[in-house]
């Protein structure tokens, strides 16, 4: 190594530096982090169009799930043009057009305080606050006739909040199927609300009596109400059947999707 | 070296395991190895980040500067890392629900900065790629053997494929609900450990104190 | 006696030498059930006391026999309730029925025969399936089968519930045999009580055979809640409506596991421990004055939304394992703190957490067990400190 350093390429002379001086060390953090974000930016940027893809086919399979029409193997994005969203507010149960239905779901997430409303009751324990608008489903028949509305609900069970849909029929009062797309109970108790059999036990079930009241029960034993509006609670978790009785209580009843549900039952919609 | 590539390989999977031997890399096993399908992919995942993470670290490893090595190391990782996680929210959207924040812990993954530490930085590229390799199958063998026992025992499938048909389902099996909590994979990996060591007990450490014995007069 | 000299001629064989030197463990197992240990200390400085190990072992089994025999009583007596409700089916009502002597409640006698019939099975599944463990390591670890496997399967059947599936019967006592205690090295350096880890692990692996309404009293359909759950729903003061007055806990005619439910037979064995000083009464005046302490803290504090909170020390006292866990697991001297300083607060730790689990958390109505695992799990922090603030003590009296 007897040449001097004047003989060699500018990268070359770089290398040769030690390691430990001051130059080099800041160099390469420097140049370690430039190609480093620009590797991860590069990845994020790419592949964020079909992330977006997947988050949305999962929840449209999940409203299809709960409506019954789904079938492993099916193409959901086809299978979902059959559904109507729609963006509601709840407290008058009525449609509303001041949000685009594709950014409704963004704006709903982002905390914007003029969405949501302060509860005085909370039994499904939202944390006291509520969203003013939700995002619902209508599927129509082929003559164009209401077949089945899908609700969202969520609520907290015994360790997390769990997060679903309701599917109701056309006449606003019987359940045709529910299910949780997120939660966190504990496994082979709480948890078994995914179980399909558990799940199962909804359908054709109802939410009101003839006299309008409110009958719907999770519980351990049968309501005075009979066994129409009664499932059985799950076995050892106690609490996440609360849980899901107060929330499934809570959505249908006025604070909830009622205002919707008399308009659906009165065919105004 | 003198180890060869294939030692390279076969050693980390019993004889020098990451898991069962040097006890790193543990607070991934407790949390994704419930459902052997998840096991698999944070395998697959540990492996590759460990992998490519030991081969750059070890060609960049003569200009890495001693006192901002860790930091260049954790760059290395990082980014690889989130390279990993975004492309498993793309193409494996399901398994990257339930792996969620483990995929980004790949990070603190004990292992992965152990052998870049320990291996990558004086060794040729090569043979830290191999090196991570046969770390990671190591870490992932772990990985299934506690994942096939936690869920076959405590959900009576293998794969989400069910073989003992539960209670709950209508068949005879009641499954062992503890396994499907994490902190039975510490019960099971110690086991493991057990077992390995009463195979192998050159692996069984020195006590740190000494029984003292006194013979009677 | 032939036996001793039975003894004497076999013996050699398992001595140093002998054809089963292996199984040495297993003939000093037998031979010591029936003779008294004949190894005596050899070496300087010579402790007399009339107490070994199984001595000690042996006043633990004596002093569970009121949780016993009233255990077998209650299971019958609730069970005989339900049957007149529900009907009676299976082979346990075939033998009672064989031999003529009904299930009427009213008669003591046909409910502690009913009790025995589910005690038994659970007892000797206990004691095999233990027992093959607890023999297996001592073969092979070269140490001897201790007595204190008779008191851990005592204990552990009767902190079951009488209608306990008998294959996680035996898999809760293996795994509490073998986690709980020989990984660690045996009796004496297990640093958790084996029977409690036991119990927590079908607590956790069956939750619905090992909690709820319906496992208590081994009836089809019948279903009774625990006078703490109920507590937990709809608050102490419920508890007469649902027909348990806090003298029926105090006696122990409720729903509950077998030996747990009478705080007073768990008493009369408190006595004979206290008189024979197995049981040191250090830790049960800790473990009283920290349920106390902290359930009247949580009376005065009160709660809008949880029942719990109202529920008084005397109640806390009688309902669920808080007293058969203060007599027996509590005491037992090896996962205990080893100082007396530390047996207070050991003691009170659990008295503390016990009321914690039971009033503040939503997901386990008992807490005794847990609370006097997590004791166990802190009793040689516990020691530590307490040695270390000795020494420092002592240190500065010498400056």
């Amino acid at each position: 190594m007897s040449d001097t350093n004047a003989n060699k390429g500018f990268i070359r002379r770089f290398l040769d530096m030690p390691p430990d001086s001051t130059v080099k060390t800041v160099t390469v953090a420097v140049v370690l982090c430039l190609v480093a974000s620009m590797v991860v930016s590069a990845a994020a940027v790419s592949l964020r169009p079909v992330q977006d893809l997947n988050r949305l086919r999962d929840k449209q399979r999940n409203v299809l799930e709960v409506a019954g029409v789904y079938e492993p193997g099916m193409d959901i994005a086809e299978a979902f043009s059959d559904f109507e969203p729609h963006v509601l507010e709840l407290a008058t149960g009525e449609f509303t057009d001041q949000y685009e239905i594709d950014t409704f779901e963004e704006l709903a997430t982002s905390g914007d305080p003029a969405l949501v409303r302060a509860l005085d009751e909370d039994p499904a324990g939202l944390g006291g606050t509520q969203q003013i608008f939700q995002m619902v489903y209508i599927l129509r028949d082929d003559a164009g006739a209401i077949d089945k509305v899908v609700l969202p609900i969520e609520g907290y069970g015994l360790w997390s909040t769990l997060y679903g849909f309701i599917a109701l029929e056309e006449n606003g009062n019987d359940i045709y199927g529910l299910q949780f797309y997120q939660q966190g109970e504990t496994p082979g108790l709480g948890a078994e609300v995914d179980n399909p059999r558990w799940k199962a036990l909804w359908n054709g079930k109802k939410l009101r009596d003839e006299d309008g009241a409110l009958q719907i029960t999770v519980a351990k034993q049968p309501p005075a109400a009979g066994q129409d509006y009664y499932i059985d609670a799950l076995a050892g978790a106690t609490l996440t059947s609360r849980g899901v009785d107060n929330l499934v209580r809570f959505w249908m009843g006025e604070q909830g999707y009622g205002p919707f549900l008399e308009r659906l039952k009165a065919g105004e919609i | 070296m003198a180890q060869t590539r294939k030692s390279q390989l076969v050693d980390p999977l019993i004889d020098n395991n990451p898991i069962t031997l040097q006890v790193l890399g543990i607070c991934s096993a407790l949390a994704v190895t419930s459902s052997l399908k998840v096991a698999l992919v944070m395998a697959i995942a540990v492996t590759l980040v460990t992998a490519f993470s030991s081969m750059f670290i070890s060609m960049l490893r003569n200009q890495i500067p001693s006192s901002i090595r860790i930091i260049v190391q954790m760059v290395i990782i990082a980014s690889l890392v989130i390279v990993v996680d975004q492309l498993l929210k793309a193409y494996a959207y399901e398994i990257s629900k339930t792996l969620s924040v483990f995929v980004g812990l790949i990070i603190t993954n004990c292992i992965v900065m152990g052998r870049a530490e320990a291996f990558a930085m004086s060794n040729p590229p090569v043979a830290s790629f191999v090196d991570g390799i046969g770390n990671g199958a190591g870490y992932g063998l772990i990985l299934m053997v506690v994942g096939v026992i936690r869920e076959l025992f405590g959900s009576g499938s293998l794969f989400g494929i069910t073989i003992l048909p539960t209670v709950n389902n209508g068949g005879w099996y009641v499954p062992n609900g503890l396994l499907l909590l994490p902190p039975s994979a510490f019960f099971v990996i110690g086991l493991l450990i057990w077992a390995i060591r009463t195979w192998k007990p050159g692996q069984v450490e020195e006590r740190e104190y000494k029984i003292q014995s006194v013979e009677a007069h | 006696m032939g036996l001793r000299s039975f003894f004497d001629r076999i013996e050699p064989q398992f001595l140093k030498g002998g054809r089963f030197e292996k199984y040495f463990p297993v003939y000093e197992m037998v031979e010591s059930f029936i003779y008294t240990p004949k190894t005596v200390t050899t070496v300087a400085p010579h402790a007399r006391s009339y107490i070994d190990m199984k001595r000690i072992m042996t006043y633990v089994v004596i002093a569970t026999i009121p949780c016993i025999l009233f255990g077998m009583y209650n299971t019958g007596l609730q069970t005989n309730m339900a049957i007149a409700e529900y009907g009676a089916s299976g082979w346990r009502a075939a033998i009672i029925e064989a031999l003529g002597i009904g299930f009427n409640p009213a008669n003591p006698l046909a409910n502690i025969l009913h009790g025995l019939l589910y005690f038994l099975p659970i007892y000797i599944v206990t004691l095999i399936a233990g027992g093959i463990f607890e023999v297996i390591f001592a073969v092979v670890r070269g140490h001897e089968v201790n007595e204190g496997f008779l008191v851990t399967s005592m204990l552990y059947t009767l902190i079951m519930p009488a209608s306990a599936p008998l294959w996680q019967v035996a898999l809760g006592i293996i795994f509490g045999v073998v986690i709980g205690k020989e990984v660690f090295g045996g009796t004496g350096k297990n640093f958790l009580n084996p029977a409690l880890v036991g119990r927590a692990f079908l607590y956790f692996a069956y939750p619905a055979q090992m909690s709820g309404d319906r496992i208590w009293t081994p009836v089809d359909g019948f279903s009774g809640a625990t006078a703490l759950s109920v507590s937990a729903s709809d608050g102490v003061a419920s508890l007469p409506e649902h027909g348990i007055s806090w003298m029926d806990a105090f006696v122990g005619t409720i729903q509950g596991s077998f030996g747990e439910t009478s705080t007073i037979a768990c008493l009369l064995g408190l006595a004979f421990l206290l008189a024979t000083k197995i049981a040191n009464w250090r830790l049960i005046v800790g473990c009283l004055g920290g349920m106390i302490a902290f359930s009247s803290l949580l009376n005065v504090i009160g709660s809008d939304s949880n029942p719990m909170f109202a529920m008084p020390w005397y109640w806390h006292l009688v309902v669920g394992g808080y007293a058969f866990g203060l007599v027996f697991m509590v005491t037992e001297p090896v996962s205990a703190s080893h100082t007396n300083v530390g047996r207070y607060i050991y003691g009170a730790l659990i008295g503390f957490m016990v009321v914690m689990i039971r009033v503040i958390n939503p997901a386990f109505p008992e807490g005794m067990m847990l609370a006097i695992l997590f004791g166990n799990v802190f009793a040689p922090l516990i020691d530590y400190f307490v040695v270390q603030a000795n020494i420092k003590r002592r240190a500065k009296r010498n400056v």
